[in-house]
This record gives structure tokens, sequence and C-alpha cells, in this order.
């Protein structure tokens, strides 16, 4: 079962959605889907002690991500 | 995807039966697994053992916990996971992760359905007994994975990291190899494009 829901978005909030549409080959609404899977994934895994980083391909230097 | 009718081949009595394909693995498919999977494969472990067989030549995915997988994905949105079951008994399960991205260099970084798991139920596999009994379990579960990535809005997009005796299986699915991962247990990373995915949803099963 799917429920509809209105959302509001500033300008910039909508350009930024347009832009992942585009380059992630996917609708406005799945953007927003995958966007609430990762921030789910990420809470749960922050919440159970991990920890969130980016690690440079080249460098292999570790930077921590913050999520608050 | 809720419940759909699919098909399997027995090849014992050479007949196409009905099955079921049912999201998501719930209590009673653990328990099947417990209580019809887990003697098969103990039973020929055991075989195996006594024949001094070395390790590697074990059933590849007999270590595999899927009450344990289940439960370490339990409320994730990103996991989906799904059960084949066929004359009352469970014939397969899978589970896939729906928040993983491409690796194929014209396609990298756009969104696809990648299958953690997919298990066919010991009596169904050739390392596990003589004369396997269905064919095709394999097949629907990659047809399912294919399903959920359109539905994601991924166009057909899977992927995957088979274990070593699998391999042939995906790579006649007419997935493309990228290699051996050095970063996942040295497994190969196999993927399918979403024209690869049509042409493969077109095929009689494998």
């Amino acid at each position: 079962m799917k429920k509809t829901m209105t959302l509001n978005l500033t300008d910039a909030e909508m350009q930024v959605l347009e832009q992942l549409s585009g380059k992630k080959d996917l609708t406005k609404t799945a953007v927003l889907r995958q966007a609430l899977k990762l921030y789910q994934l990420v809470d749960v895994r922050l919440q159970q002690g991990g920890k969130l980083f980016f690690e440079d391909d080249a460098t292999k230097e570790k930077a921590e991500l913050m999520v608050l | 995807m809720a419940s759909h009718q699919v098909i399997l081949f027995d090849q014992l009595t050479e007949t196409y039966v009905p099955a079921e394909l049912i999201e998501s693995i719930d209590e009673a498919h653990l328990q099947a697994v417990d209580t019809t999977w887990m003697p098969v494969l103990l039973r020929r472990l055991q075989q195996l053992v006594d024949q001094g067989t070395p390790r590697a030549d074990w059933p590849q995915s007999s270590h595999w916990d899927w009450r344990q997988k289940t439960e370490r994905i339990r409320g994730l949105l990103a996991f989906r996971t799904l059960a084949l079951t066929c004359n009352g008994q469970l014939q397969g399960l899978m589970q896939v992760n729906t928040a993983s991205v491409s690796r194929i260099p014209d396609q990298t970084g756009k969104h696809l359905t990648y299958i953690d798991y997919l298990e066919s139920a010991p009596w169904n596999r050739l390392e596990v007994v003589t004369q396997p009994k269905f064919k095709g379990v394999g097949s629907v579960l990659m047809r399912a994975a294919i399903e959920i990535s359109h539905e994601e809005g991924f166009q057909g997009r899977i992927g995957l990291h088979s274990l070593p005796r699998s391999e042939p299986f995906y790579g006649r699915c007419g997935m493309s190899d990228l290699g051996i991962d050095g970063n996942y247990e040295n497994l190969r990373y196999f993927e399918m494009t979403s024209a690869q995915a049509a042409t493969f949803s077109g095929k009689e099963p494998l």
C-alpha cells in the first residue's frame, strides 16, 4: 500500500532534486525514496555505535562524516 | 510484489510445476530452513567429512545463517527479501539491497538492485544431491531481482558477488564479469545492465 503526500521544497532544494534525478536516472520520487533508505541505514548504524567515513581512493585518507 | 505465481521445472518427473514467490522471508520460512534444508545439508556434510573431502569442496553456502541475515536487516528500507515455495516446501531464498550503485563505466553511480544472498534448497543442488529436484530456482529469483530493480526505478540493473562455483551460472545469465573484487573476499563481481536484463527476462529458464 503506497501513500501520497505533498512535499514543499525551496527553489534550491528542488534544483538539487532535479539535478540528482537527471544524474542518477531516477524519478524525483525515486530519489527521495533512496535518500530515505540511506538516511535510515546511516542513522541505525550510528545508533549501533558505527562511524561514517569517506576514504580518498588515492591517498586512503579517511574523513569522518558528522551526522547530527 | 507481494506474491507471484511462477514456474519451476521438476527434473525428476520432467514436468513444469507452479510455484509461489513471496515477499518477504518470514518465521515459517526460517523454520523451514531449520527443519527441511538443514537435515539434508548436514547429512551431506557428514558424508563429505567421512570421505575426507577438503572444506573448500563442501557446498559453498553451507555456512550461511538465514535467521542471522534477516535479523541484521530487520526494519531497514534498503533491504528486501523473497521466498520461493513449491509443493508446500521452501525452494529458495534471496536478500537484496536497493541502496547500491553500479560499477560498469557507462552507468557508474546509477542505482541498482544488489543481490546480497541467493540460495536454492539443498535438494535442488548438484553439490548436495546426485539428482537435484527443481531446476529454475536461481533464474526465478534473478528475474525477481530484476523486477525489484524496475519497481525501484533502476531500469532492471542488478549486481552481485558470486560464490566461485556459481560463476558459470551468472555468466550464462548474460551478466558482465567485472573481475575479482579484492575488497570483497576475493569474490567475482557481476553486473547486469538494463539491456542485459531485458534479454535475460525474455529467455527460457536456465
